[in-house]
């Protein structure tokens, strides 16, 4: 393991690993962990496979760090310096903290575009299936050769895609009790980005007090206990550190009025033409005083005056980065000086004769044709009475000119064998049989075959991309598809096989798959005595 | 295409044409024959304001000595805008197909706010204010001193036009506001007035339901209008309560504080002109002893608001004697002044005719009904003599005057209430004088009279013949339309109750429980996430949508909601309305989806559109009556009863009923729409609910559709849903709800289209 040319971030002595005392790494590209006294790395890990870390509760005696993978395994080390473990620890986490966003990105573009392929391709599936959760091959070796081509045509297309914020991001924080009056809630740093995203003033605020007058914990349990992260309640202190967020909410949720609409149809105060005076109509004039609303009443618009905010900003943080707002087609706005008039407003589409582009309807004489795809025609010969006398008479013509050659005769035993070959049943003649074992044997026995020869069939792939061998990646990876054979064999022809013979014994469905094995083994046996013998 | 209604050939601006708008033309067309007045109904979005400005505008061209003149009156300024817009793509197929140029001249006309372009005048933001300012600069004093004092300022705009607007009328063409500006700009003149001086003459003025309605202004703006005029009432299904707006008058005691304020600044005024130049006000006496009328000394800048009670009630004679001089006047003002705040001293509610309110003040102040009559005249001449430039800083003494004036002139149809504290609050004084109009007859009627066919016409008319029962007229004409639909574009659902059986309803009783208020939650979040795009929701009032919100934030529906779509909530406030709204459509546009949360009876319900996918579902959480335990309210279905024999239970039942059916009919704005109506109460189901929707919606009820609970309506949404998001074409919709020429001559789409209107 090439170690001493990456960046080791940091170096953590005196954690365990699975009861073993050894050192922990943190490098630009990976964390990983060798046992004390040894020279290589047992665990290793790249910040990009690693889904979350998780910490050991404050109070807990063992100071842990869990990094939970996005295989869904996970690897606990346990902090074990009886002085520093916990600022070795945190000083672990924070470090991580710091690198996994930067991977998490990449990885989970990868992820989703595995998960893409895996819904897209049935077939892809199965094989997955068969070979990765079977544990045939591992994950990694899977999609080796598979994402490569598949990264190319697709990094251009999406490589810049900003995910929008969903609006429900503050109920995802659900709280847990923890059982003694407390309350927990989960964060995670995409809850955190959300946060900051759709509430810049929360974002300046951290930038303000983190870490130098509080730190992360306290910051967020102050977040949560305040008046602005329960919007029925009405700010009350000052003290409190987001009394200053509402007031600038405020603030901008008034700017953001005060610019107005720029659409006049959605403008409610122009909408009017001549409004009644003061003190004329039969609508009841609005209460002078304000102070005869109830604390209740307040909380309650304070309550949809926060919504309209908070959608207001999860909108626009949606849109930052598409810098044009795309106007909609069906509302094309012509200036007209001051005023601009959607022109859909006031047509009728579908009384007018449409002059635009035409669209060519897709006009089907057989569906059916349609959906099965095109077929190759078949080249279909008529012959005519004609054609055929004619033949006749050329056959006849043939057979009364034959004359037998008799130096090139077979022996009269090869010739009945040759007959009892080709009679039905013969080695030659099995082709109605196999027709038959398509009938005999049942459906799923055969999908279980199919998917038995596509699992061989990819393994066999990886295993003759691996010739000629001239480096020693693949010198390592053709062992280790041998070796991957042969557990498949093991583990899933042979049963297989035991189980069809079980049922029907007089079949050998598996004769080809093992044929092909076979030869893969040849292959192998000869490339490794040759290379033996080169080596001795 | 050129269609031939009954004899009159008619350019429709179209290739093809709906078979209601025919049928609509058609029923047009005989009101207009007969001279006499109709009630229209037709579904939004098929196409109204077309076939009114097609059939109007043949009309006026083939009999120009019948009908003069269009006067069509809408809403809302976008509303006024459409219509000018409309009307300018037909006038634009005129040409085209008849090859002559425009000889039609056609107006919007709106307020100052909205057509100044006076630099300094125009930015102001409210129309209150661009009007006061406009007064001080363009008043006849004002420019009379300005020949003294050249540093006086004075709008240049109005100068120019008043020099030379008049001699030269504007070229005939197609004018909106904005067209109006720009000619103002370019020439020099001021829009407003160049507006206001133009629709004397032209063919079709497009301006709002008060330029017509309130006395106030009708009496300034369209007193000159010609007799031989169409009169359209588009989007009428509330002008029974424009009517009545315009006539009632609310008091409360900082308006009488403020009159106060104003009266002193009166006395003072008078006064100090006295003293300098006492020839003034005995000019202005001689001119009342002689009764001169305002209008031939008036200049149209001078006015303020113009008398608010009727043109017809107006008297001829001369200002009785006891108010004939300034101070007089003021103290006649002052008395009654102290009599309006005696009144408010009050510690129980009072309920009063016009009569028993003259008598009382006969008692107490000696104040003699005849002067009460002319009071707004009087401080309106007063206003003038004693030139007062901030004539807004007089509006709470108008407001009194023009209440005497009312109070004294209609003894019948009006009602006075005087309302210690507020309903909710009784530990705060806040004592009110509601004087209200209870007979929206009164303001209509000269309409009704002057006018030789007035049209009212809406989507939302039904029941139609409570419309000339209220306001008291005889329509030759009541027709409703159909939508005739290939597709039936629209699935109202009646939720009766929620997937624990307990009946879901707004009713005084049930709307705090917590199972309604649970179950509406849950009819919200599952509709959210079924249901593509906008999603908008009623509340019957503006308080039960805020109790709701609050528990439903409580209960974490609001958070479940949320992860569907975004959340946007009307506020009292309209700014920020305007915001949310402004999000919501962004938030549709952009495909995240939203949901606006808005009330029945505001802004919102009344003046928005959600066409397309800005509404896919709305959802009417209640049945929207109106506050019941109002006085107001009380005495207005007493009057209803006994004038015109109305029952209180129809009308109300009518009221909520029209409020609901435009709130749902936002969501369908034309034929390829489409969208779901889900009334969201038991109480719809009954059959005298339902039977006062329009009858475009009625038609899709399904008695399978009456009780559904939840989970059903999710299931219908969802099969609705799906059936709509398949392509619509053209030619699915040919010959069934679209019509081609063609196919409009044959025999046997006549015979169809007869049966689109429904004749009550």
């Amino acid at each position: 393991m090439a170690a001493s040319s990456e960046e080791v971030l940091l170096v953590v002595k005196k954690v365990r690993q699975k009861k073993q005392d050894g050192t922990l790494y943190l490098m630009a590209e990976r964390i990983a962990w060798g046992p004390e006294g040894k020279d290589r790395f047992t665990v290793s890990h790249l910040y990009a496979d690693i889904r979350c870390q998780k910490i050991s509760p404050d109070g807990k005696a063992k100071i842990q760090l869990q990094l939970v993978l996005h295989t869904g395994e996970s690897t606990t080390f346990h902090f074990a310096n009886e002085n520093s473990a916990l600022r070795d620890r945190d000083a672990a986490k924070d470090l991580l903290q710091q690198l996994l966003p930067k991977f998490k990105k990449k990885a989970n573009k990868e992820l989703e575009e595995k998960n893409r392929m895996l819904q897209e391709d049935p077939v892809l599936f199965q094989l997955y299936k068969d070979l990765v959760v079977s544990q045939v091959i591992s994950a990694e070796e899977f999609w080796a050769n598979r994402l490569s081509m598949n990264s190319v045509n697709h990094s251009t297309s999406n490589n810049k895609q900003e995910v929008g914020i969903s609006a429900a991001f503050l109920a995802d924080i659900r709280p847990q009790t923890d059982g003694c009056n407390g309350l927990r809630y989960n964060l995670t740093s995409d809850i955190i980005e959300s946060i900051f995203r759709t509430y810049p003033a929360v974002k300046q605020k951290y930038a303000e007090n983190v870490p130098h007058n509080l730190t992360e914990k306290e910051f967020w349990t102050r977040f949560f206990q305040s008046h602005y992260f329960h919007r029925d309640r009405i700010s009350t202190g000052l003290q409190d550190l987001f009394s200053e967020c509402a007031k600038q909410d405020e603030k901008g949720l008034k700017s953001m009025v005060g610019q107005g609409v720029k659409n006049p149809l959605v403008d409610l105060q122009s909408l009017e033409d001549k409004a009644l005076d003061e003190g004329y109509g039969t609508a009841a004039t609005p209460s002078t005083s304000n102070s005869n609303r109830t604390v209740k009443e307040n909380s309650n618009s304070a309550i949809i005056k926060r919504f309209n905010h908070h959608s207001a900003m999860v909108l626009a943080a949606g849109l930052h980065v598409e810098v044009v707002l795309q106007t909609s087609g069906w509302f094309s706005f012509h200036d007209l000086g001051d005023w601009y008039f959607p022109v859909g407003a006031i047509e009728y589409e579908d009384l007018q004769q449409e002059d635009g582009l035409k669209t060519v309807s897709l006009n089907l004489k057989k569906s059916d044709r349609y959906s099965h795809g095109p077929v190759p025609i078949q080249t279909q010969h008529y012959t005519t009475s004609q054609d055929i006398i004619n033949s006749v008479i050329l056959v006849q013509h043939e057979m009364a000119n034959y004359k037998p050659c008799l130096t090139q005769v077979m022996s009269s035993t090869m010739a009945s064998s040759a007959i009892v070959a080709l009679s039905p049943g013969g080695v030659l003649m099995q082709a109605g049989t196999q027709q038959a074992i398509n009938q005999m044997v049942p459906s799923e026995v055969q999908s279980e075959l199919k998917h038995l020869y596509t699992a061989a069939g990819e393994l066999l792939r990886h295993f003759w991309s691996c010739f000629p061998v001239n480096t020693p990646f693949l010198e390592e990876k053709v062992v280790k598809m041998r070796s991957n054979l042969e557990r498949f064999q093991l583990t899933k022809l042979h049963p297989f096989q035991e189980k069809v013979q079980r049922q029907y014994f007089s079949t050998n469905l598996t004769g080809h798959l093992e044929e092909m094995l076979q030869t893969a083994y040849n292959k192998f046996h000869a490339w490794q005595t040759r290379r033996m013998m080169r080596k001795t | 295409m050129k269609l031939n209604i009954e004899g009159l050939l008619v350019y429709f601006p179209y290739d093809y044409i709906y078979p209601e708008q025919y049928s609509y033309m058609q029923e047009l067309k005989r009101t207009l024959d007969a001279k006499g007045h109709g009630v229209l109904e037709m579904p939004s979005g098929t196409g109204k304001t077309i076939s009114l400005l097609s059939l109007i505008v043949a009309y006026q061209r083939a009999y120009p000595l019948e009908v003069t003149k269009l006067i069509y009156c809408s809403r809302t300024v976008p509303e006024i805008e459409k219509v000018v817009e409309e009307l300018r793509k037909l006038m634009e197929f005129y040409a085209k197909e008849t090859g002559e140029t425009n000889k039609l001249l056609a107006l919007a006309l709106s307020s100052r706010k909205n057509l100044c372009v006076h630099p300094e005048v125009s930015s102001l933001r409210f129309g209150k204010e661009v009007d006061g300012k406009c007064h001080s600069l363009t008043a006849s004093y004002i420019r009379a001193q300005r020949h003294s004092n050249p540093s006086q300022p004075i709008c240049h705009f109005f100068e120019e036009f008043d020099a030379l607007g008049r001699q030269v009328p504007i070229p005939p063409g197609i004018y909106n506001l904005d067209d109006l500006k720009a000619f103002g700009r370019r020439k020099g003149w001021c829009p407003y007035y160049l507006a206001r001086y133009s629709i004397l003459h032209a063919n079709i003025v497009v301006y709002s339901y008060h330029y017509l309605l309130d006395p106030k202004i009708a009496d300034l703006v369209s007193k000159e209008l010609a007799k031989k005029s169409v009169v359209v009432f588009d989007e009428a299904h509330n002008i029974d309560n424009v009517c009545i707006d315009s006539m009632s008058v609310n008091l409360t005691r900082r308006t009488l504080d403020r009159s106060q304020a104003n009266v002193e600044t009166l006395q003072n005024t008078i006064q100090r002109i006295k003293e300098i130049d006492a020839a003034k006000l005995k000019e202005e006496y001689r001119r009342l002893v002689e009764g001169l009328k305002e209008a031939n000394v008036a200049r149209e800048t001078d006015i303020y608001l113009s008398n608010p009670v009727l043109p017809d009630e107006i008297l001829q004679e001369a200002v009785p004697g006891s108010i004939r001089t300034a101070e007089h006047f003021v103290g006649f003002m002052k008395r009654l002044l102290e009599y309006l705040k005696s009144r408010l001293r009050i510690q129980h509610v009072v309920q009063e005719s016009s009569p028993q309110f003259l008598k009382d003040i006969y008692e107490k102040v000696c104040i003699d009904r005849k002067p009460l009559r002319f009071c707004a005249e009087r401080l309106r001449s007063l206003l003038r003599t004693l030139e007062i430039t901030d004539i807004a800083d007089f509006s709470p003494i108008t407001l009194i005057s023009h209440f005497a004036t009312l109070v004294s002139t209609y003894s019948k149809g009006f009602t006075i209430i005087i309302e210690p504290f507020e309903d909710k609050t009784p530990t705060i004084a806040n004592p009110v004088l509601h004087f209200s109009c209870m007979d929206p007859s009164i303001a209509i009627k000269p309409v009704f009279e002057r006018f030789q066919s007035v049209i009212i016409t809406s989507g939302t008319l039904s029941p139609l013949d409570i419309y000339p029962r209220i306001l008291d007229f005889r329509p030759v004409t009541m027709s409703s339309f159909t939508m005739t639909l290939a597709r039936t574009c629209l699935c109202p659902l009646i939720v009766g109750r929620g997937n624990d059986q307990v009946a879901i309803s707004s009713k005084f009783e049930t709307r705090e429980d917590f199972a309604v208020i649970r179950n509406y939650g849950n009819l919200l979040l599952e509709l959210s996430g079924i249901v593509p795009d906008g999603i908008v929701a009623f509340f019957t009032s503006y308080i039960y949508m805020e109790n709701i919100v609050a528990s439903w934030y409580e209960q974490g529906i609001l958070e479940n909601i949320q992860r569907n779509k975004l959340i946007f909530i009307e506020t009292p406030d309209a700014a920020e309305t305007s915001m949310a709204l402004e999000k919501y459509q962004e938030a549709c546009e952009n495909g995240r989806g939203a949901i606006l949360l808005s009330v029945a009876r505001g802004k919102v319900s009344e003046g928005i559109d959600f066409v397309h996918h800005y509404g896919r579902a709305v959802i009417m959480f209640g049945v929207p009556y109106v506050y019941t335990q109002s006085r107001i309210l009380k005495a207005r279905l007493e009057y209803l009863r006994d004038q015109f024999q109305i029952r209180e239970n129809d009308f109300l039942t009518f009221d909520a009923m029209r409020h609901a059916a435009q709130c749902v009919g936002r969501a369908i704005r034309g034929k390829t729409d489409y969208g779901l109506m889900i009334f969201a109460d038991k109480r719809y189901a009954r059959a005298d609910k339902r039977g006062k929707l329009p009858r475009w919606i009625q038609e899709h009820i399904s008695d399978g559709s009456l009780n559904l609970t939840i989970d059903e309506t999710v299931q219908l949404s969802k099969h609705f849903l799906r059936q709509m998001a398949q392509p619509f074409r053209r030619e699915d919709q040919l010959g069934l709800s679209l019509l081609t020429l063609d196919q409009l001559q044959s025999e046997e789409t006549l015979q169809r289209i007869a049966q689109i209107a429904q004749q009550v």
